[in-house]
């Protein structure tokens, strides 16, 4: 039916090549163009001889193909090669030139002979046939079809198909679901694929009591306990089921608390300074009356929690910090600046232009306020409670940037992870709506994730050597929330993916047995998108973590968090200064002796005027020693010192990409000398192993296996290393494609909308009469 | 990847501690270095340590006064002075001046607060306003390094003795007051002679000239033809001595085409001169027409001429009102005419000035960026690498020639054929090379340092002045992080190279031309720069560098990759750290891979002696062990 029809003479070129291997072999096996199709996908509908723009000024080099949209992407299908050599990480779930439909943020048809374009929304008419389609990208990516040589009919009905199945009218339209059916529970209902996803993870998600447990013996919180009081989400929808609470406070007195919170939204535990001082996020209170009575009895369990009975402190988030309306403004301008507008003409007010979408000043307002948090639980001894309104946005962002910059344990991968798990997934940040993916809640997206990811990039920016990560697994983590199947992503709170769960279990007869919820992969499960070779990508060969060794006076030692190390970066100093630092501590307590600050003040931002110098004092203290990478970590937060996200912001844009350079470029040189390093290591320990009898029988020189933790390996060791072509600072992406600004009826397309510095909103094209 | 996006160093100079010097603690460094070969030596923490101001009061915590250099001498000693420092507040203590430094420690502190910098960076000293009310006098220092300081002390009760500052204005400008510059009594001895770095035929030759379409001609050796040049010249082979003398009556101040740089390949030249002396009547030379036909021929690959004048195109206009101008594209066959939009001097010391505003001693936290903007820095630095790009890709894409000029070519010309060059050729972007490059194409081409930076001159005001060569670095700075594995040096390199311009300690930037060089004996009366840094190599080597060998490098030229040089102009401020480099983290691993190969070669041993021992006992072990390698 959709068989390849003999190409048309205008693009035989492309088959040259081709056609000498045909020579070569004379019985070649004529390849369909047909769809990858995943478990539970199936094709809407498609059009042949559609040529995807590549370059942004010619025609040469786009590629002739066949699109087609599916239940869960837009799939572009060629036997041409891209022109230029490049090089993209491929997804095990993506082909190369695919964009799932969740990611399309705007589905824009024109046809530049009648001078008419349109924004097309679900279950909507068009009146022209369209000559191009453009689809802009939440990821950032601007993809342009041509349909020149296709069927002006079938051209049409796969435009109206992407916009009607980009947006979804209900969450279990969500590809997800039938993804998950047919991949994990047979037609019969029968499980199959026995393994569970993510069922080999080494890490906690927080679903079980145990694994609370576990994070409360790990911090030494023995003052807290778990709570079940929400089993089965009884009292609150949007908490996870099993919370952790003062052990003075019983379920019985929780029960009673719980309808003065907003959504019912009791204090929820998040982690404790090995110093006793806890962390704690909560909603506001909705009634008045009870606020002062709550409140203190709140904060009096917090305090009998702390092994000093020390006092508490409450920040108000909402006070303090941008809402998610301001964000998602800022996050609007700066993707406009970086990949709207033309490259040349944003070239001259681009610092002003920076200020002026506010992102970075976002970003830095959160870090600030963390580092603010922080200065309180570890200078000051005393314990924070962070409040919002909901306690589901802004506090997901400060509770992990705080945890980041206190506790390393967070600053390994799997750590990262898991406090992503805690302080979002659990914690009820409602991803579905701040990520738009039914496109009918424009008010409620907001880019808070990215946000975060922004932040912890900006740390890493600055302690390169700090976490075991890189960015390019902070960007790919971001690409990830807009492939619709993973749990991480899907649901505004662990409840909602339960209910869902249920109700399409009843529809398509899939039995759900003891579980709760399909087994929706949850992200961190990387293999369901890499190969172990991709993910290599995500380590950081520099990381000086808990088991990564370092050399001290040419011996090699193991980096410990322990008092003693810390102490060590006094090592050197005055006997006389070692005591100034102690009679600082003594200072800070002999304030709060005194009470000059009052045992509960209902806002730190109140009492500044008596702490603020302190707090400078305290980040000056610790700017002016060298950093301990296992220690505590605060970002430096001058504005000079923060800078864009490159990769993220500008790894489409070719005109911003430098070939052979950029940062990976260093990161290339220290993935090899990091492999050649384990490879001595697994030398070694094959030579211990090794009996005095016998020789090892596998030669040590040889390299050993595929274990390497490193993308890049360690060369023949004689031969210099070079810098592969491959190599620009977009990698492991590529522009080649994906960014098609190209001017749109030969005016750029910004202009073409009279200079409306926003996004291509909907109104503006929707309300054009065509 | 993140690695080092902002990979700042750890630079010496944290908080107020200045330039230092010498061999004084830098040699303490050198040698703790030399015990552990890989510098990270101790832990990182100690290596970082040693950059901060803490560890460096301990060297000297029991003295008031600094460790002299050689023939260096105290010249007055005042206590009670206090410090206002921007950050800190007021500090009381014991301010040195020296014939080379001004030295100002708090001992109230701890751990003791010390400002050391040489007197060769205050560019200004002023008393500002009268005696306050305590009966305090203070004292204004302007600085070239993007500081100011300010002192105060009591009014003197003996009015006959001269304030502190008074001394201090005498060293400071020892040009002003017919003393001795510093650089002229140091007598530091080092391993190396930095002066023989250079040597232009030498230089010439790895270029593959003479050949049979250059030449080196001796027509200047005497500094007769043009006095601002080098006696080394290289022109087309035939062109004739003469010629070349009524060439260099047509351009500005005698400075005739002559070949910077050849592609080892095409042929492709980068030439660079002075401006035509056309004037409002449009004045024609057939020597100069036909010596530039000459560039154009010696390279067989392209029948064109690219003429790059580094100016904006009014301003070109305008020179010809001097009797300057540019050359027209009749009289010029097979030649282009660009403009390339650079300002001139002035512009560019005013730019300079509005980014100290914004940069010392605070930054206005909520228009950082649109006042950064305001200065136009970046901007500038834009249209130079812009040029400087424009240039390399005609040359390596175009296999065009192109000759390069300004006005008198040895301010916008030197940045734009330097940075070029070292887009181009892998050699300058190594230690030595670098060295090789700034001596030739700044030095021996004569930009007027002496006049730019205006060593130990009083006339703050000189309209002179101009960060030509800073921004010439920071040029280098933003190349060098777009490619932060393609040079041999690191960022400290390039501080270092700028604090010792101002410093006026070593020779090398003393002076305006090859000829004054000569003059004044500064081979034998001065050290220069890069016997300090070439017995130090470690300290300034780029451990990521790969050897893009052939590879030609092409930065992007856009607001999205430039950015402020934080770790040069913003070290003063006591919130930036010093931050913990990416290169400190692949030394590092460079000593582990030492260690671990050391271990690995030791059980081998164990294990072949072992294995061996069952047959032959008394066998001592065998020393033949693979050296340990190493490419840093």
């Amino acid at each position: 039916m959709f068989s390849v029809k003999p190409l048309k003479p205008t693009f035989k070129s492309y088959l040259l090549p081709v056609q000498t291997d045909l020579k070569q072999t004379p019985q070649p096996p004529i390849k369909k163009l047909e769809a990858k199709l995943l478990p539970g996908e199936i094709v809407v509908n498609e059009v042949s001889f559609v040529r995807k723009c590549i370059g942004a000024d010619s025609s040469h080099g786009d590629l002739w193909g066949k699109l087609i949209c599916t239940n869960f992407k837009v799939s572009f299908i060629t036997h041409d090669a891209l022109p230029k050599q490049r090089f993209q990480v491929a997804n095990r779930l993506l082909g190369e030139h695919d964009v799932p439909l969740a990611c399309v943020e705007q589905v824009v048809t024109v046809n530049d002979a009648k001078g008419k374009q349109k924004v097309l929304c679900s279950n909507q008419k068009l009146k022209f046939n369209p000559t191009e389609l453009v689809l802009y990208c939440k990821d950032f990516r601007i993809i342009r079809f041509r349909f020149d040589e296709a069927g002006p009919q079938s051209a049409k009905k796969v435009c109206l198909a992407i916009a009607h199945y980009s947006q979804p009218a209900d969450p279990q339209l969500l590809f997800g679901f039938e993804y998950i059916g047919k991949q994990y529970y047979g037609s019969l209902g029968e499980r199959v694929n026995g393994v569970d996803p993510g069922g080999g993870l080494q890490m906690p998600l927080f679903d079980r009591p145990s694994e609370w447990d576990r994070e409360i013996k790990r911090t030494g919180a023995a003052e807290w306990r778990v709570c079940s009081i929400n089993e089965g989400y009884v009292v609150s929808p949007s908490l996870p089921e099993y919370v952790v609470v003062p052990v003075s406070l019983a379920d019985q007195d929780l029960k009673q608390y719980l309808c003065f919170f907003t959504a019912h939204r009791i204090p929820l535990w998040c982690w404790n300074h090995p110093n006793g001082s806890a962390l704690v996020r909560m909603a506001s209170i909705s009634d008045p009356l009870q606020q002062r009575k709550l409140d203190q009895r709140i904060c009096s369990a917090i305090t009998k929690s702390h092994p000093q009975r020390s006092d508490v402190l409450k920040s108000d988030l909402d006070k303090n910090l941008p809402n998610i309306q301001d964000i998602q403004a800022a996050f609007v301008k700066v993707r406009q600046i970086c990949v709207i507008e033309p490259f040349e003409e944003s070239e001259e007010k681009w610092l002003s232009s920076m200020e002026s979408s506010r992102w970075l000043e976002y970003v830095r307002a959160f870090l600030k306020h963390s580092a603010e948090v922080v200065y309180l639980l570890e200078g000051k001894h005393v314990s924070v409670i962070l409040q919002e309104e909901e306690d589901r946005d802004l506090s997901c962002v400060v509770s992990s940037l705080v945890q980041l910059m206190l506790d390393p344990h967070f600053r390994s991968l799997t750590g990262f992870q898991s406090l992503v798990q805690k302080e979002w997934v659990m914690a009820g940040h409602r991803f579905l709506h701040r990520c738009n993916h039914l496109k009918k809640n424009d008010k409620e997206e907001s880019p808070l994730f990215q946000l975060f990811l922004d932040c912890v990039w900006q740390i890493i920016n600055q302690y390169p050597a700090a976490f075991e990560f890189t960015e390019t697994y902070l960007t790919v983590l971001s690409d990830s929330m807009w492939i619709p199947v993973f749990s991480t992503f899907l649901f505004n709170c662990p409840q909602q993916r339960t209910e869902n769960s249920m109700d399409f279990a009843k529809s398509k007869c899939i039995p759900m047995g003891e579980e709760k919820a399909l087994r929706f992969p949850p992200v961190w499960d990387w293999s369901q998108q890499f190969t172990p070779k991709d993910q290599a990508l995500f380590n950081n060969p520099m990381y000086v973590g808990k088991g990564a060794t370092c050399v001290q006076n040419g011996t090699v030692k193991s980096f410990r968090r322990t008092k003693k190390n810390y102490s060590s970066t006094l090592r050197g100093m005055p006997s006389s200064l070692r005591n100034i630092l102690m009679d600082g501590h003594d200072s800070l307590t002999l304030t709060r002796r005194n009470s000059l600050v009052p045992r509960l003040k209902p806002d730190f931002s109140q009492i500044r005027e008596v702490v603020e110098s302190p707090t400078e004092r305290f980040f000056r203290d610790w700017v002016s020693r060298p950093a301990d990478l296992q220690g505590m970590l605060i970002p430096q937060l001058l504005p000079s010192h923060l800078a864009l996200w490159r990769l993220y912001f500008l790894r489409w844009v070719p005109e911003a990409s430098i070939p052979k350079g950029g940062p990976v470029t260093a990161y290339h040189k220290l993935s090899q000398l990091a492999d050649e390093v384990e490879k001595l290591q697994s030398q070694l320990r094959q030579y211990k192993g090794a009996t005095p009898a016998s020789t090892p029988t596998s030669n040590p020189s040889a390299p050993p296996s595929d274990h390497s933790r490193m993308y890049f390996k360690a060369g023949s060791t004689h031969e210099p290393s070079s810098i592969p072509e491959y190599l620009s600072s977009s990698f492991p992406f590529s522009p080649v494609g994906n960014m098609c600004r190209r001017s749109i009826l030969g005016t750029p397309l910004s202009k073409f909308l009279n200079g409306a510095k926003t996004w291509l909103s909907t109104e503006t094209l929707a309300n054009e009469a065509l | 990847m993140v690695l080092f996006l902002t990979g700042h160093y750890p630079i010496v100079h944290v908080f107020c501690n200045s330039v230092d010097s010498t061999s004084t603690s830098r040699s303490d460094r050198s040698t703790h270095a030399a015990k552990t070969p890989y510098a990270m030596s101790s832990d990182n923490v100690s290596t970082s340590t040693e950059f901060s101001p803490e560890l460096r009061v301990l060297r000297d915590s029991n003295k008031e006064e600094p460790q002299l250099l050689p023939k260096e001498s105290v010249q007055d000693m005042a206590k009670d002075v206090t410090y206002i420092c921007p950050y800190i507040g007021a500090l009381r203590g014991t301010l040195t001046v020296t014939n080379y430094r001004l030295f100002f420690r708090c001992m109230d502190r701890e751990p003791a607060f010390v400002l050391d910098l040489p007197l060769g960076v205050v560019s200004r000293v002023e008393k500002i306003g009268g005696a306050s009310s305590r009966g305090e006098v203070s004292y204004g220092l302007v600085c070239k390094d993007i500081r100011n300081l300010r002192f105060a002390h009591k009014q003197m009760e003996d009015s006959l003795r001269k304030s502190i500052f008074e001394i201090l204005m005498k060293f400071a400008f020892p040009v002003s007051n017919g003393l001795p510059i510093f650089a002229f009594e140091y007598g530091q001895v080092y391993p190396e002679n930095g002066w023989k770095v250079y040597d232009a035929q030498a230089e010439y030759k790895r270029q593959g000239i003479p050949n049979e379409s250059w030449r080196i001609t001796k027509v200047n050796d005497h500094y007769e033809v043009c006095d601002t040049y080098p006696s080394n010249l290289v022109v087309p082979v035939n062109i004739p001595d003469e010629e070349l003398k009524r060439v260099a009556a047509f351009r500005a101040k005698g400075r005739i085409p002559v070949l910077s740089w050849i592609h080892p390949e095409s042929q492709a030249t980068v030439t660079r001169c002075s401006q035509p002396m056309v004037g409002v009547n449009g004045k024609r030379s057939k020597d100069d027409e036909k010596y530039l036909q000459a560039i154009m021929d010696a390279n067989a690959q392209s029948h064109k001429l690219f003429i790059f004048d580094a100016r904006p195109s009014v301003n070109a206009a305008a020179n010809k009102m001097k009797g300057g101008g540019y050359e027209s594209e009749d009289a010029y066959q097979n030649a282009e005419l660009v403009f390339l939009d650079i300002h001139n001097i002035h512009v560019m010391r005013e730019s300079l000035r509005k980014l100290k505003e914004v940069v010392y001693p605070n930054i206005e936290e909520s228009h950082w960026l649109s006042n950064l903007e305001s200065t136009h820095w970046l901007e500038h630095i834009k249209l130079i690498l812009a040029g400087a790009l424009r240039i390399a890709d005609k040359v390596e894409s175009g296999k065009t020639s192109v000759v390069v000029h300004c006005s008198d070519g040895w301010d916008r010309t030197a940045q734009l054929t330097s940075l070029a060059m070292l887009m181009l050729d892998g050699h300058y972007r190594t230690i030595r090379g670098f060295q090789v490059l700034l001596e030739k194409e700044w030095l021996s081409f004569g930009h007027r340092f002496q006049l730019r930076i205006g060593h130990g001159d009083k006339n703050h005001t000189d309209a002179d002045r101009s960060p030509v060569f800073l921004q010439f670095i920071d040029c280098v700075w933003q190349i060098a992080r777009q490619f932060p594995a393609a040079f041999e040096f690191n960022e400290y390199f390039l501080v270092t190279i700028l604090d010792h311009m101002y410093s006026c300690l070593f020779g090398t930037f003393m002076c305006n031309s090859e000829q004054q060089r000569v003059k004044e004996e500064l081979p034998k009366k001065t050290v220069s720069l890069w016997a300090y840094i070439n017995s130090q190599l470690e300290e300034f080597t780029n451990p990521l560098y790969v050897n893009y060998s052939n590879h030609v490098l092409f930065p992007v030229v856009s607001m999205r990759h430039l950015e402020l040089w934080v770790g040069y102009y913003i070290r003063w401020n006591p919130r930036m750290r010093p931050q913990e480099p990416v290169h400190q983290r692949y030394k590092e691993l460079l000593a582990k891979r030492a260690e671990l190969q050391k271990r690995v070669e030791e059980l081998q041993r164990d294990v072949t002696n072992r294995s061996a021992s069952s047959t032959e006992r008394a066998g001592s072990p065998t020393r033949s062990i693979t050296p340990v390698q190493t490419f840093v």
